[in-house]
């Protein structure tokens, strides 16, 4: 049901984010700092994750565990992107977070091995692994846009309010996500990804005001 | 105690351009203005100038005029860095 509307809005989805990978990397391409890597590698990773799942709708492809593989992709991604939060603030990061940012960045790789090479792998309910992924998203996902409100309160400017109201945006896409994995309501599951859609435009819109109409100005 | 950060040579280079850039309408460029401005010794800044000399950002040590190249440089350091401003990294 709605599958031609779902594969419409993920080939969006992956497209803002491939396009939003070209903008994510001139951070790291300026410093040549790797802690700015996570950046370009958490939106391709996540346009990619949006890719798979276009892909999946089609009859064409049948893959054991594709959801399961996405989802902790997904998961993946936020982490990406919350990591690069959390070191961009500090030249000397705090040791026990950068084990747990460690250890979760390994049980990720790990759960997302296993999903591909091991499909008889006794994995607990799809919706409760679901559930618990998409919590931890939102934790990163909330930890991100406090990250941004935070430098938004120490340097107000009503640029820097866009990229929190960007995550925030995504954060209740995996929320209303969360609500259709539990109740498996199609309204929260299209809410969700209008949502979505609607953080990536903030991200596109942030990143083409920067780069293109500075230029323009500039130029005038 | 206000925290004073460590930065890299990215950082200072731009920082250096862009003082070098205000002080473009002055009659002279005073060498210890500058240094003042972007607070590193006197030693290393003739370096950090040979450097920039070196990559072609400067036209030479004595008019420290910025080349077409360096002005362009700055403009897109500028850029990335309202960038990671806009997307809440931070960059000392």
């Amino acid at each position: 049901m709605y599958d031609v509307e779902r594969i419409t809005i993920e080939i969006i989805s992956a497209i803002a984010c491939f396009i939003l990978v070209k903008y994510m990397t001139k951070p790291y391409r300026l410093t040549g700092e790797t802690r700015y890597l996570g950046l370009p590698l958490g939106f391709g990773v996540l346009g990619a994750t949006y890719a798979f799942s276009a892909l999946s709708f089609s009859p064409l492809f049948d893959l054991a565990n594709f959801g399961l593989i996405q989802l902790f992709l997904r998961a993946f991604a936020f982490l990406f992107l919350a990591a690069t939060y959390y070191f961009s603030k500090s030249d000397k990061p705090n040791f026990l977070w950068n084990i747990t940012l460690g250890a979760l960045s390994t049980i990720l790789t790990v759960l997302i091995l296993l999903a591909i090479t091991s499909p008889q792998f006794p994995w607990p309910d799809y919706h409760l692994t679901q559930t618990y992924v998409r919590i931890f998203n939102l934790i990163c996902l909330s930890y991100i846009s406090i990250h941004g409100l935070r430098s938004h309160i120490q340097q107000p400017d009503p640029t820097t309010l866009m990229i929190p109201l960007g995550y925030i945006l995504v954060g209740i896409n995996q929320y209303s996500l969360l609500i259709w994995a539990v109740d498996s309501s199609i309204f929260a599951f299209f809410s969700g990804l209008a949502f979505r859609l609607g953080g990536l435009a903030v991200f596109l819109f942030v990143s083409y005001r920067t780069f293109h109409s500075s230029e323009k100005r500039e130029n005038k | 105690m206000k925290k004073i950060y460590r930065r890299d040579r990215m950082k200072i280079y731009g920082d250096l351009l862009s003082t070098l850039r205000s002080e473009a309408n002055a009659e002279k460029i005073v060498l210890t203005q500058v240094q003042l401005r972007i607070k590193v010794p006197f030693d290393r800044l003739k370096t950090y100038i040979t450097e920039l000399v070196d990559l072609g950002l400067i036209k030479d040590e004595n008019s420290l005029e910025l080349t077409n190249k360096g002005k362009q440089y700055l403009r897109e350091y500028e850029r990335v860095l309202d960038f990671m401003n806009r997307m809440g990294l931070a960059y000392r």
